[in-house]
């Protein structure tokens, strides 16, 4: 099939945000920021006792989205604005759509809308933009 | 509770700012996790998930995520929400290959909100293969510190 601008990129599907797995990626990013792994500073937040996703998590779940699209090592350019909160729990999806095609250094590349839906709270966390490597 | 404002001279003398620098190298167990975080399978041929691009460049530039927060003198708690990335790969990130990383604040500006003041932090990492000199990525990361006085 070949690509052409709105062709909708098959959503990514996250049905349940989990807190281990923001508690493992915290320790890898060794990142001390509480909201991530601790329960008690979300809610004196006023946000309730669930914890926040990180934002490479969020973003990661689109990456995911690319690579099954167009296999790993697609993905040129990403670009990410970080609207609202993802919270443990959260069932999330991924989703994009092609904007343009273009070709550059003999490669052809889709410009792409790429964003996460909250399927729970029928929101948009994250929206952005791709550059993505076409391989048909 | 309400902290002192830092002063807005203090903020953007951090334009400029360059971090040590140094090498980073993906290990396998690293990704194998980072990975598995991110709800997908390991990816093929040693490579690693272009998620590895927050993390590999802030501490491959020898600063840490704590040193970033302190740097733009972040509030206790919950005070620093993420604007943005622009991320660039001219090659995919590969495991157990080092990189050399280098690091510096572009933009160090004072914003006032609707409801807050905050200081928006912009900070550049690039990426070369130790090996070949060829660039490999390049990201910007702008993170907003969020002020509890005016």
């Amino acid at each position: 099939m070949k690509i052409e601008p709105g062709y909708s990129i098959p959503p990514w599907d996250m049905p349940s945000v989990l807190a281990e797995r923001m508690r493992t990626m915290a320790a890898i990013l060794r990142d001390p920021y509480p909201v991530h792994w601790d329960r008690g500073v979300v809610e004196k937040m006023g946000l309730g006792r669930r914890t926040i996703n990180q934002g490479p998590l969020g973003l990661s779940y689109m990456v995911n989205m690319l690579h099954e699209w167009m296999g790993c090592g697609c993905i040129k350019r990403l670009r990410m604005t970080f609207l609202l909160y993802v919270f443990e729990g959260d069932h999330v999806v991924a989703r994009g759509r092609v904007n343009a095609i273009r070709e550059e250094n003999g490669e052809r590349l889709a410009d792409c809308d790429i964003w996460l839906d909250r399927i729970n709270g029928e929101d948009r966390p994250l929206e952005g933009s791709a550059t993505v490597l076409l391989n048909e | 509770m309400t902290n002192p404002l830092p002063s807005e001279a203090s903020i953007n003398k951090l334009v400029g700012h360059k971090f040590p620098g140094g090498s980073y190298t993906i290990a396998h167990w690293e990704n194998f996790l980072l990975t598995e975080c991110t709800g997908a399978e390991p990816l093929p041929d040693n490579l690693a998930h272009p998620v590895a691009l927050f993390h590999v460049p802030i501490l491959g530039a020898g600063t840490s995520i704590a040193e970033m927060f302190s740097l733009g003198q972040a509030e206790p708690g919950a005070s620093i929400r993420i604007e943005s990335y622009d991320w660039e790969f001219y090659k995919p990130l590969q495991e157990e290959r080092p990189y050399d990383v280098s690091g510096v604040i572009t933009s160090a500006e004072r914003r006032q909100g609707r409801k807050r003041t905050f200081d928006r932090i912009q900070f550049q990492f690039d990426l070369h293969d130790e090996e070949s000199d060829d660039p490999v990525a390049r990201t910007i990361v702008t993170w907003l510190y969020r002020r509890s006085t005016q």
